[in-house]
């Protein structure tokens, strides 16, 4: 199968009229919801999938793809212009950035950030059209054994690395797993956790479940707790970009990209570490050091740049293995399992013109994304007026109607309260929702593979390790289990990880604009002039959850 | 005795606030600042931040002018705040800015300058954007 | 933070080691009670994997609870739209949730025109909203722009209720 002839079918498929306007359609809506508070691409994706049943697959998958890389646009522009990161992975831009933008260079922030998540996006879809391939070429030789281990590895890396404590993700991922044995056994026919009630055989709908963790949690969260001073948007114009901002420009694109691509596509590597990781190689490479903590136009390219170069790293796995490692890769991967789509390496034979169409579109969204937010920027600022109110019952409101329309049951609204109750919980207590919703979308699919791992076994445990290479994966599953263990060994003194000191890394000399409660929490690590931003613990799934 | 001025940072608003302090000076009475956000919104760039407040402080301070300035953000409009402290206060004299509005969008969006000039009890001194 | 306060927020999480070990209980117990032959073709049984989650779920339980009581804490998760310096507002999550029990007992009966006005008039009344008129007309748009749009757009027939036949 030739990757190109593919891609360029995919292209065909993307171009046709309809469809091209799913994608304009999925980057506005993207960037909008990445641009107002409350919202991310997640619980978009999820609020929009029982709509879209009516749709063509490719469609769909279309406008979801335009989703989740508009959320990321739109992010960083708030970041910019608010000093507000939704989501862990764009507070290193909202160092640099916002300081940028208060120093009356916003156009120039945000033009960097735009042209280079553009570029990173571009290069970061074709190293996943490239990648994929080889992927799927290297799992399709794998059998149960080799595929159960992976995706046990995959749970527990995102379970164990991110997050900021490991106890309280395993409890998560309890929790989802409980969540994903609902239902009627497929080999057995018996039913599990049902209490006898006959509309819980079926198990708990993705949907329903995606619906009330993502946006009922969130929405009852985020009513909770108010803000209540009103913010300042920094005015701004058309973003533009002077001869001598390029020239800082392009060398940390290009690094970022190095950096974020690699990260994204490994399990739990997540945006926050690559971010960082490319905002200390600028500062520590540029010709204008001092300028870092002022407005370095370096500390905004690089780390945009690795941001979006992970955004499209995330998508290998998804889309070559079935494995999701961010909360919008797994509700679309949901999204697969409810259009009966069995996602996994077989994807790219069974679904092959889907897929490619896929990628092209994300080819074709990025493109649009810089097409039409360089000129709407300052329009997207205005949105961030709406009153709240509306946002927060509209949320809801698209919510239950989004659930109930799945069986129009008013025994699927139940579930969305409870399990929506449950969300705001975890969201108060500090559990993180990513490993819950992992734990539902994997859990049954692992105990598939471990079942018939061990029928080939007869029973065998052995049958676990009969392949190499599931093997080699234990073996990392044990030092990324054991790590914090030998890392205590190493470091007696070292507080040990789950006691979390909720430090606030409010940048302190940004005045009133630099809110309290700013998602940037644990370990704070000292950048420039005593600005602190998060080391990697910090809550990865904020505005995918969003 | 006291003056309230409804500050926002506009042009308008400056201009009321200018009004204001001449008022204040001339009189040699309080001045209370009234700049107040529903805050029903995430932004609110009516709603002045502390760089600005900091410089309506220090302005004030150099012409000694005894003053307060308040930033109530209890999800009332704007006409409400400035009247509850004119009422609270016993002011003397409101302050208000004017700004050219359309038909329509005084239509749709309704005036505040309006509902204090019909509202109020004491004088009302309307000043537009020089 | 005083410690008066610190001491209740850490109980408070203590009933989230109290949930996780009765989610635990749950799915042993249910599995326990399920009952199955031994069958070559499927050694494993739908019973394993509901152990090791309930045992999974216990020993977080276990462990959350030894945590919380040594003083350990969840952070709360922070947003752009967050102020976690102030308590949780129950004043606004309880209305909230009202207007959303009140859509599940009239959205069969009633049917979603008006459970569907209820549900956004309520809540954006619960988050503060004072425009009674203009969010009434809103959340009836709102409501029957849906109805609507799902019926002819999708194809989906939300249920009309008590004004079956005008609609």
């Amino acid at each position: 199968m030739d990757v190109w002839s593919s891609l360029m079918d995919g292209f065909a498929t993307a171009l046709t009229p309809m469809n091209f306007l799913y994608a304009v359609i999925g980057v506005l809506l993207g960037t909008a919801v990445g641009v107002l508070p409350g919202l991310g691409p997640a619980m978009t994706v999820a609020l929009l999938l029982p709509v879209t049943y009516a749709l063509e697959p490719t469609s769909a998958f279309i406008m979801f793809a335009g989703i989740y890389y508009g959320g990321m646009y739109g992010g960083s522009t708030t970041s910019i212009l608010l000093n507000t990161p939704g989501e862990s992975s764009s507070v290193v831009t909202a160092i640099e950035g916002n300081k940028m933008a208060k120093a009356g260079r916003a156009a120039q922030a945000l033009a960097t950030a735009a042209i280079g998540s553009f570029i990173a996006g571009t290069i970061g879809t074709a190293l996943l059209a490239v990648c994929a391939p080889i992927v799927v070429e290297f799992a399709v030789s794998l059998g149960a054994p080799s595929y159960f281990a992976i995706m046990v590895l995959a749970l527990l890396a995102v379970t164990a690395v991110l997050g900021s404590s490991r106890l309280r993700g395993f409890a998560s991922l309890g929790l989802g797993l409980a969540i994903g044995l609902v239902g009627i056994d497929s080999v057995t026919g018996q039913r599990r956790l049902t209490f006898g009630q006959p509309l819980l055989a079926d198990g708990l709908d993705i949907v329903v479940v995606a619906v009330a963790i993502f946006a009922v949690g969130e929405a009852l969260w985020v009513a909770a707790h108010l803000r209540r001073t009103p913010l300042h948007v920094i005015p701004v114009g058309r973003p533009w970009m002077g001869k001598k901002d390029w020239g800082r420009s392009w060398k940390p694109w290009l690094r970022g990209t190095a950096f974020g691509f690699p990260f994204g596509a490994l399990p739990a590597g997540g945006a926050e570490i690559p971010t960082f990781l490319s905002y200390v190689t600028e500062k520590r490479l540029s010709k204008h050091p001092e300028e870092f903590g002022k407005g370095a136009i370096e500390g905004v390219a690089g780390p945009e740049a690795a941001n979006n170069a992970a955004a499209a790293g995330t998508l290998t796995p998804m889309l070559a293995l079935g494995l999701p490692t961010n909360a919008t890769a797994a509700v679309m991967l949901a999204a697969f399992t409810s259009y009966g789509i069995q996602p996994g390496p077989q994807l790219f034979s069974s679904q092959g013109p889907l897929v490619w169409a896929l990628i092209a579109s994300l080819f074709i969204g990025n493109l649009l994304l810089l097409l039409i937010n360089l000129p709407l920027a300052p329009l997207w600022a205005k949105l961030l007026q709406l009153p709240r109110p509306y946002l927060y019952a509209g949320i809801l409101f698209f919510a239950t109607l989004g659930a109930y329309s799945v069986n129009l049951q008013a025994f699927d609204l139940v579930i969305l309260l409870v399990l929506g109750a449950l969300g705001f919980m975890m969201r108060r207590f500090g559990l993180p929702v990513l490993p819950l919703i992992l734990g539902v979308i994997l859990g049954p699919r692992i105990e598939g593979q471990l079942r018939k791992t061990l029928q080939l076994s007869a029973g065998d445990p052995v049958g676990l390790f009969s392949e190499p290479i599931a093997v080699v994966i234990y073996i990392i599953v044990g030092l990324i289990l054991a790590w914090p263990l030998l890392f205590k060994l190493v470091r007696r003194n070292r507080p040990a990880a789950n006691t979390v000191s909720t430090a606030e890394a409010t940048a302190a000399h940004s005045g009133s604009s630099a809110p309290a409660g700013n998602p940037v929490h644990a370990d704070n690590r000292v950048l420039a002039d005593g600005t602190a931003a998060s080391d990697s613990s910090a809550h990865q799934d904020k505005k995918e959850t969003p | 005795m006291t003056i309230v001025v409804g500050y926002v940072p506009t042009p308008e608003g400056e201009a009321a606030l200018t009004q204001a302090i001449a008022e204040a000076r001339k009189n040699n009475t309080k001045l209370l600042v009234i700049n107040s956000s529903k805050g029903d919104a995430l932004v609110d760039n009516r709603y002045a931040q502390e760089p600005e407040i900091q410089s309506i402080e220090d302005r004030l301070a150099i012409q000694g002018i005894d003053h307060v300035i308040k930033q109530p953000v209890r999800g009332h409009d704007a006409a409400a705040e400035v009247l509850d402290a004119a009422e609270e206060n016993n002011a003397d004299l409101i302050v208000i800015g004017l700004r050219r509005r359309t038909p329509v969008g005084k239509l749709i969006m309704g005036s505040v300058s309006q509902r204090i000039l019909l509202e109020a009890d004491c004088p009302v001194l309307a000043v537009k954007a020089g | 933070m005083s410690s008066l306060t610190t001491g209740l927020k850490g109980r408070a999480e203590l009933g989230v080691a109290l949930l996780l070990g009765a989610a635990g209980v749950l799915v042993f117990l249910d599995a326990n009670g399920l009952v199955t032959p031994y069958s070559q073709s499927d050694p494993v049984g739908p019973k394993t994997v509901p152990y090791i989650v309930a045992g999974l779920l216990v020993v977080c339980a276990v462990l959350l609870a030894i945590n919380v009581i040594r003083g350990g804490q969840g952070e709360a998760e922070g947003g752009e739209d967050i102020d976690l310096t102030h308590p949780a507002d129950w004043k606004t999550i309880l209305p909230l949730a009202g207007a959303f029990i009140l859509n599940i007992l009239l959205i069969d009966w009633a049917g979603w025109v008006i459970s569907g006005t209820v549900l956004f008039w309520g809540s954006v009344l619960a988050l503060g909203s004072r425009r009674y008129v203009r969010d009434g007309l809103i959340s009836v748009a709102l409501s029957l722009l849906t109805f609507y749009g799902f019926y002819l757009g999708l194809g989906i027939a939300l249920p009309a209720g008590l004004l079956e036949g005008i609609l």
